[in-house]
């Protein structure tokens, strides 16, 4: 059966806490709501003690019926039944309100927590775990944890219930009490063994459907590449194993919960043949009444009921336990990102330092080796260099996105482990390379940043933007819906929106990762000369791949496998005749009209490209 | 016939969508026998159950006459071990048929689903959030699955003790019934009432459900915008918003759940059941014996009254869920598969006649009308937001137009079988999407599982993507995270044109797919493939005028009108938008290189 149980591993942040600790953490939520929780703890006992009422009543009844004719007593009798009744629905009225309250409460407060837990964790994170199985910690396992105290709670009337029941029964006929309590280790040991299974059978499930979600997951955001290769049936293969898996790991698990039920039911309905055959024998020894016996066969009815579910109590309760478990791994994740200090910020100058930095995301390579480097306040800093070099890694390094493994960043003279990081953030202003937006309009995505920014503010900044051409070309102009991601726009639009949102924003630092790589040449042109403007006041980091966007830097740092191979202004660089020059060269000879890609420079015509060719 | 579909799969099931219920039964049938047996399980069950108390009754008459009563006790007793060992086996039969159904149901509906998503347009896909289908077919789906078990399974069998017990009372003394048959009617309709109360509820809450669950993805794959905007307290906030609502909705249920009326009344029938069960006894209509067995099988009712509190909330619940999982079933989809159209091999002649295009209302591409003959580069620049990629994307049929035509080797795109024509059309998008698996098997994908390990290394070596897997210590083995976050912009496009290159097509588009590589890795990637392509049509969006130049034809949108089309030569001298872009497609070759000859 291995290969069934294939890709069901635990993810690493995943620990195991004892059931005693996770009790503890979960009853810390219900501590602010303790009133009401009180008042809830009460209508349950009074609950249970109306429940028990009805069989005493009852039986007490058919003794004075046949002993005596007393009609009367009857009567009252059926009162009291009536008035119980009524006591007994609306205590449950009130029951159900509360718990639904403080239930509904509780779960608001650790959905809460729990988002705020993935909010403050750092890139690594999002990197290493998917997004579906993020979500489904915060909002499903959330849930699950929901049913598990609503369980608790029922659980406490039933027990209570059974302990009710079991005194007056003591009371009555301790023989025939003793008696109903033979089959109690029977119960309890099946209700063991069934707890130990359980709990594996559960883990698998739920990580069995966990699969089956993040291969929906997958397809649902991956489907426009499913399409163009046509690789549905291939897809629907894949799933329908993965489907197939889960389906028979939880049928088992299903049958394990559903079949305990009956074991028990079965269990408990030997006792009642007991009590039947035994009772019987000592209502003919004369040891008890005919009422007495009555009162212990009908009580068993209601005293098997929660002992069942005590037993079939604990399965839900795995489950809920596991779900809780999931939760606060997912609030107790270590950040790879440890802030020694949290100094506020203020106005920054924006001057950057690393020193003797070490860098890697993971063991698979190291992207900075003991990298220097100072960025003055107010400079344009460009870094060229080959796909993967590095250069992206120092944005995401500047960002505090990611932690790095030795030496220092410095911002303004100030270590940056020592800041706090909402303050840096918000003077941090990050054109990412695959550009985010949120769905809403293109003006919501503008204000992302800075949400009480005006109209005008946003029309403004758009404006600036290549003298807003841009905006014409939108259906809608700034009102457009931008879709999921943004996906109802083109690439370069989504870049120019995402440079708006960071211009509004006004920060201190920029970080313009490939920023323009998608729009196309003459809109850069258009955008370049207001951004040139922006530029200035601030300090700016731009990483691009046309170097015509280089140009215009004040220094230029050639990356090559996490190294400076070079330094200085175009100038200086072209000038020396190095890798820039090099990278200079081949780079306009490829982007020359008379280069044959793959073939070479084929100069044919007039290299001055603004005039017409005669041929 | 049903909606269209660009994919089906052979010999499916077909299920009822005209309504949730309809679709819930269309999916129990498919198991009918599964489920007769699973009904008479659960009435045997309690033909037992009912009979047992029917036997503690005779046990009690027995003993009340005293004469024969030890013998007959032993009798009783022997005969009630028999019925509930019986019993033991139909009510472990019933819960785990019930178990098979409800797991078979979801299993089924999530493939129904899979297969239904994979064959909804894009058109539909770009409308929808993530988040929330996901809600649907993770959460709705395991509703389904709780609503068949527990929930009508709960119901069957609870409903079946509440008819055997009204049965067996009858068969008692059928003066007796008047109470319970009362109290079941009454009980009907309060259930009735209850149900109507709830499903506003469940509804309102499965959906607030998805939209939390929206939410929370959205925030979630927008972290890096959200931490450098330091947006963090905004996000919370929404979040909280909408959890919050959620609440309000889980709040309202239990006040419902508070509010159910049948367990007052249950209280009310068991008094009346009982003076009713002391006048007849008085009168001795019916035994003592009788009157204890008629107040057993009334507790039974007490089953039925306290489970459908719960077993109807999920039944709502369920049927919420179906709700929303049709309703994304039912969503027209424009495109279908086609199968049984044009299928042959393709020789690449492009030809758009007349084509406008939009996805909205605004057009976004006006009456286009272009030729490309096989094996030739055509070129297609314009400002951003012109619709150069919108244009392509009607080549493979991922839109269809609404006006005008698209032809393929003389054939309308619309006459094509799906397959034949997407699987010879190969895209490298703007927007790379890599999947959370290994990158042998994110370049092989177009090939499904048939690519070889070699042939995967070429096409990387190709690509200039072998290098840089190479230098990772798991190599071709490297799993690269969600999206291929774990991989640098240019890596994972070299990766997506490893992936288009592998699949071998006639007709390829390549959209701006280096934007993020370096001009001399991309000028050995374009010798790969003009070498491996040659001869194959090739649509081609750049803004490298290296590669515009040579292009056999280049077209010039503007705000998606095609103004022009002709040769580089042909453009320069008489189309005045040409010159403009083209003066900033990097121009001016610097002097210094000018004589350099290379290669
Ligand atoms: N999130 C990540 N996790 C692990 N490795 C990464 C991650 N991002 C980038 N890398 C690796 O780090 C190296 C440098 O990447 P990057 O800085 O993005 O390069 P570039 O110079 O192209 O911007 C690459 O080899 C890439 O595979
Ligand atoms: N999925 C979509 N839904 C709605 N509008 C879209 C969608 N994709 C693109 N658009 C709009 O169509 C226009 C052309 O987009 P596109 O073809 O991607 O431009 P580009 O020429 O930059 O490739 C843009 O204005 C964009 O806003
Ligand atoms: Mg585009």
């Amino acid at each position: 059966m291995g290969f069934i149980m294939e890709g069901l591993d635990a993810e690493a942040y995943d620990r195991t806490y004892s059931d005693g600790h996770l009790i503890k953490r979960i009853i810390g939520y219900f501590k602010p709501k303790l009133p009401l929780m009180i008042t809830i703890t009460i209508l349950i006992v009074f609950n249970a003690g109306l429940d028990t009422a009805f069989p005493l009543l009852v039986s007490n009844s058919i003794d004075t019926l046949s002993s005596t004719h007393a009609f009367q007593t009857a009567v009252i009798i059926v009162g009291f039944i009536l008035c119980s009744s009524v006591l007994s629905w609306t205590c449950n009225l009130f029951r159900q309100r509360f718990t639904a309250r403080s239930v509904g409460d509780v779960v608001l407060h650790l959905r809460k927590d729990a988002f705020t837990a993935v909010m403050s964790r750092d890139m690594s994170f999002f990197d290493e775990f998917s997004s579906g199985k993020i979500v489904s910690r915060v909002t499903s396992d959330t849930e699950s944890f929901a049913t598990v105290v609503t369980l608790t709670l029922n659980l406490l009337s039933q027990v209570l219930l059974y302990v009710l029941i079991v005194v007056v029964l003591f009371f009555r006929n301790y023989q025939l009490a003793l008696m109903t309590l033979t089959i109690m280790p029977a119960i309890i040991g099946v209700a063991l063994g069934f707890r130990v299974v359980a709990r594996r059978f559960t883990r698998r499930a739920q990580r069995s459907l966990a699969r089956v979600n993040s291969n929906v997951q997958e397809i649902v955001s991956g489907i426009t590449i499913a399409k163009n290769f046509r690789q549905e049936q291939n897809m629907y293969d894949e799933f329908k194993q993965i489907n197939a898996q889960s389906y028979y790991v939880n049928l088992r698990s299903g049958f394990l919960y559903n079949g305990i039920f009956p074991v028990l039911v079965f269990i408990a309905n030997i006792g009642t043949t007991i009590i039947v055959y035994f009772g019987g024998h000592s209502v003919l020894g004369g040891v008890i009444s005919a009422g007495e016996w009555f009162l212990f066969v009908q009580s068993l009815s209601l005293l098997w009921q929660p002992l069942t579910s005590i037993a079939s109590f604990w399965s839900q309760f795995q489950l809920g336990l596991a779900a809780s478990e999931r939760v606060f791994a997912l609030l107790d994740a270590e950040p790879r990102i440890q802030q020694t200090g949290h100094e506020t910020v203020g106005q920054i100058k924006g001057e950057i330092t690393f020193k003797q930095l070490l860098f890697s995301y993971d063991q698979r390579q190291t992207v900075l080796k003991d990298f220097s480097l100072t960025i003055k306040a107010g400079e344009t800093i460009a870094f060229v260099g080959h796909t993967g070099a590095g250069k992206s890694s120092i944005g995401k390094l500047i960002s505090r996105f990611y932690e790095f493994q030795g030496g220092k960043i410095l911002i303004d003279g100030r270590d940056i482990r020592t800041l706090d990081l909402a303050q840096y953030h918000a003077r941090l202003g990050i054109v990412p390379q695959s550009p985010f937006l949120f769905s809403g309009t293109v003006a919501d995505n503008i204000r992302y940043a800075r949400p009480t920014a005006t109209d005008a503010e946003v029309y403004a900044i758009a404006q600036q933007i290549g003298n807003g051409d841009w905006i014409e070309a939108l259906p809608e102009g700034l009102e457009t819906l931008v879709g999921e991601t943004g996906r109802s726009l083109s690439m370069g639009q989504r870049q120019l929106v995402a440079l708006a949102r960071v211009l509004l924003q006004d920060p201190a630092i920029l970080i313009m990762d490939e920023a323009t790589a998608s729009v196309d040449p003459l809109t850069e042109a258009q955008i370049q000369e207001g951004l040139d403007v922006i530029l200035k006041q601030r300090t700016a980091i731009v990483i691009a791949h046309r170097l015509s966007t280089i140009k215009h830097a004040n220094r230029i740092i050639v990356l090559d496998g996490g190294r400076i191979a070079e330094e200085g202004s175009h100038e200086d660089l072209m000038r020396r005749g190095g890798h820039y020059s090099d990278l200079y060269n081949t780079y306009f000879r490829h982007q020359s009209p008379d280069y044959k890609p793959g073939e070479g420079f084929i100069p044919v015509r007039d290299p001055n490209m603004q005039a017409p060719s005669t041929r | 016939m049903l909606a269209k579909r660009e994919f089906t799969v052979a010999n499916t099931y077909h299920y009822n969508w005209s309504s949730p219920m309809r679709w819930i039964i269309s999916h129990l049938l498919q198991y009918r026998f599964l489920f007769l047996g699973f009904a008479l399980l659960c009435i045997v069950n309690n033909i037992f159950a009912a009979s047992t108390s029917l036997f503690i009754g005779r046990a009690f008459d027995a003993v009340l006459q005293k004469n024969t009563a030890l013998q007959q006790l032993g009798m009783i007793t022997l005969a009630m071990l028999i019925v509930i060992t019986m019993q033991g086996c139909c009510d472990l039969g019933a819960r785990l048929t019930a178990e098979m159904l409800s797991k078979r149901f979801a299993r089924d509906a999530r493939e129904e689903l899979y297969t239904n998503l994979l064959g909804k347009s894009q058109t539909f896909h770009n409308r929808q959030r993530v988040g929330d289908i996901m809600a649907r077919a993770s959460n709705d789906m395991t509703q389904l699955s709780d609503m068949m078990s527990p929930g009508i399974d709960t119901i069957m069998d609870s409903f079946s003790s509440l008819f055997m017990s009204v049965l067996f009372i009858g068969l008692l003394n059928p003066q007796l019934l008047l109470v319970p048959i009362l109290y079941v009617i009454v009980f009907l309709v309060a259930l009735r009432f209850y149900a109507r109360q709830l499903g506003p509820v469940a509804v309102n809450l499965r959906e607030e459900f998805g939209q939390t669950n929206a939410v929370l993805t959205e925030s979630v794959n927008g972290i890096e915008v959200v931490k450098a905007t330091a947006q963090e307290p905004q996000e919370i906030h929404k979040f909280v918003t909408r959890a919050s609502r959620y609440r309000d909705f889980y709040v309202q249920n239990g006040k419902i759940h508070g509010r159910y009326l049948p367990t007052l009344l249950l209280g009310i029938a068991l008094a009346l059941a009982f003076l009713h069960g002391l006048y007849l006894y008085s009168h001795h209509e019916i035994s003592l014996g009788m009157l204890v067995t008629f107040m057993s099988l009334m507790t039974y009712l007490r089953y039925v009254t306290y489970m459908s509190t719960w077993s109807f909330s999920l039944l709502r619940l369920g049927v919420a869920g179906a709700e929303r999982i049709i309703s994304l079933l039912k969503e027209e989809t424009e495109l279908d598969a086609n199968m049984g159209g044009h299928k042959e091999e393709m020789r690449g002649d492009v030809v758009f006649e007349h084509v406008t295009f939009s996805y909205g209302s605004t057009p976004i591409l006006k009456d286009i009308s272009f030729h490309a003959r096989p094996g030739q580069t055509i070129a297609i620049v314009g400002q951003t937001g012109a619709g150069k990629s919108t244009l392509t994307k009607l080549v493979n049929r991922i839109y269809d137009v609404d006006t005008g035509r698209v032809l393929i080797d003389g054939v309308d795109v619309r006459d094509w079988d799906m397959d034949a024509l997407r699987s010879q059309i190969s895209t490298i998008e703007q927007d790379v999407f890599l999947f959370s698996r290994t990158i042998a098997e994110n370049i092989s994908y177009g090939l499904g599982s048939k690519a070889d390990q070699s042939a995967i290394e070429v096409a990387a070596r190709d690509a200039q993507a072998d290098e840089f897997i190479q230098s990772f210590p798991q190599g071709y083995e490297t799993e690269i995270g969600e999206r291929g976050v774990t991989l640098s912009g240019g890596q994972r496009q070299r990766l997506a044109i490893a992936r288009a290159l592998l699949t071998d097509p006639r007709i390829l588009v390549l959209d701006d797919s280096t934007s993020a590589i370096d001009s001399a890795t991309e000028d050995e990637i374009q010798k790969a493939i003009h070498r491996i392509l040659e001869g194959r049509t090739t649509l081609l969006i750049t803004p490298r005028i290296s590669q515009i130049r040579w292009a056999d034809s280049i077209l010039v949108l503007r705000k998606g009108e095609l103004i022009d089309q002709g040769s580089h030569e042909e453009l320069l001298a008489r189309c005045e938008t040409y010159r403009r872009i083209f003066s900033h497609y990097d121009a001016a070759l610097p002097a210094s290189v000018g004589g350099v000859e290379h290669d």
